[in-house]
């Protein structure tokens, strides 16, 4: 009986690595280092657009990551990565509203391509107020779904 | 600005002494505005208006510096700003009157001005977490030095709000124990002493209050365009 038992849990083991998934605290940390990285994006685009002489190569180069960034997050949040998962500023109305959580991810989606647009035309105005549409959509989300910092 | 009280002539009695000038009184009644504009603006997250309100206080305390090098005779550093042996003294009771700041409450002047520049600084270069808000020198410093700048603008106001809290305490102390009205010394510029009368405030001259507001508003400016003309 014991044998059987140590057999059971070493084919359980070994499997492990085989058919293992991301945990949802694996989940979590990837989620927020995409959200550093979109973070550092939009700085570079802040800096950039900020100037009069901007970088456009940077330019282009933040503006896509925020647009990959916007199509992508879409599936940042599988469910069971809340709250209940582990430390995470997300709240649990993104799964207790979904239809309303989507609405929000659209509207970062449907504008990023804006400022992808204007920083291939190397429009600085037209960038600069991509930007601060942008910057609306993340707020509208972050009200809704993520907790206050303190 | 030169409505300067002479003391009565031999009364032995208790005499209004102009202790503050108008700009020395401007500026503070304006800080103490603008800070509480500020931490509103940042809890309410409305970091555009936070931004205007840290640019104002950046002004306001340059020009508070200057005045203290080259203002009015009780706004100057060199008049009021004392060392240790002079505290002792003061608080031994063996200090002779002078109108202004006395020894310890130079420290709450130095201090307070010492923890405004360096909050102020802080907000310069801060990155909130998403990179969207940020300071006008921001883009001088990498996302993480943004992000650091951001933590420590955020926990250093509380550092402020306690020395203000002491600041306001010391102030009901001598209001309430010792009888000196300091918040209306503040508000119109004069105090009541009783022999022997301090020498009243030495005004500075206009030209030199506007030399001192053109300067703060100059370089007020060039920070908020990050310094690119």
């Amino acid at each position: 009986m014991p044998r059987t038992l140590f057999r059971s849990a070493l084919v359980v083991a070994l499997l492990i690595p085989v058919v293992h998934a991301a945990t949802p605290v694996e989940t979590q940390k990837a989620r927020h280092e995409h959200y550093e990285k979109l973070g550092k994006a939009f700085k570079a685009v802040r800096d950039q657009t900020s100037t009069d002489s901007p970088d456009f190569a940077v330019l282009l180069q933040s503006a896509e990551a925020v647009n990959e960034a916007s199509i992508n997050q879409q599936q940042w949040f599988p469910k069971g990565t809340g709250p209940e998962a582990g430390k995470t500023r997300a709240l649990p109305e993104i799964w207790t509203k979904p239809a309303d959580f989507e609405a929000a991810q659209k509207m970062f989606s449907d504008r990023a391509p804006k400022l992808l647009a204007a920083a291939k035309a190397k429009d600085v105005d037209a960038a600069k107020a991509a930007f601060k549409d942008l910057g609306g959509a993340c707020k509208n989300c972050h009200d809704a779904f993520r907790a206050p910092e303190h | 600005m030169t409505d300067v009280d002479s003391p009565p002539p031999s009364s032995g009695g208790a005499a209004r002494i102009r202790v503050w000038d108008l700009p020395t009184r401007i500026t503070h009644w304006l800080v103490v505005l603008l800070v509480a504009i500020s931490w509103w603006t940042a809890e309410a997250d409305r970091l555009e208006w936070h931004r205007w309100s840290g640019y104002t206080l950046l002004g306001l305390v340059l020009f508070r510096i200057y005045w203290g090098l080259v203002g009015s005779s009780t706004a100057r550093f060199a008049g009021f700003v004392r060392g240790p042996r002079a505290i002792t003294s003061y608080l031994k009771g063996g200090w002779t009157v002078a109108a202004g700041h006395n020894p310890l409450g130079a420290l709450s002047v130095v201090a307070l001005l010492v923890l405004l520049v360096a909050q102020i600084s802080l907000g310069l270069f801060a990155v909130d977490i998403d990179g969207i808000e940020s300071g006008p020198l921001s883009l001088y410093v990498s996302f993480e030095v943004g992000r650091v700048a951001g933590h420590w603008h955020c926990e250093l106001f509380n550092v402020l709000l306690g020395f203000i809290a002491l600041h306001i305490i010391a102030v009901a102390w001598y209001v309430f124990f010792r009888k000196q009205n300091l918040v209306g010394a503040m508000v119109h510029g004069e105090r009541a002493y009783s022999p022997p009368l301090p020498a009243p405030v030495q005004p500075a001259s206009l030209l030199r209050l506007v030399i001192g507001i053109v300067v703060a508003v100059a370089i007020t400016w060039a920070v908020t365009r990050a310094f690119k003309f």
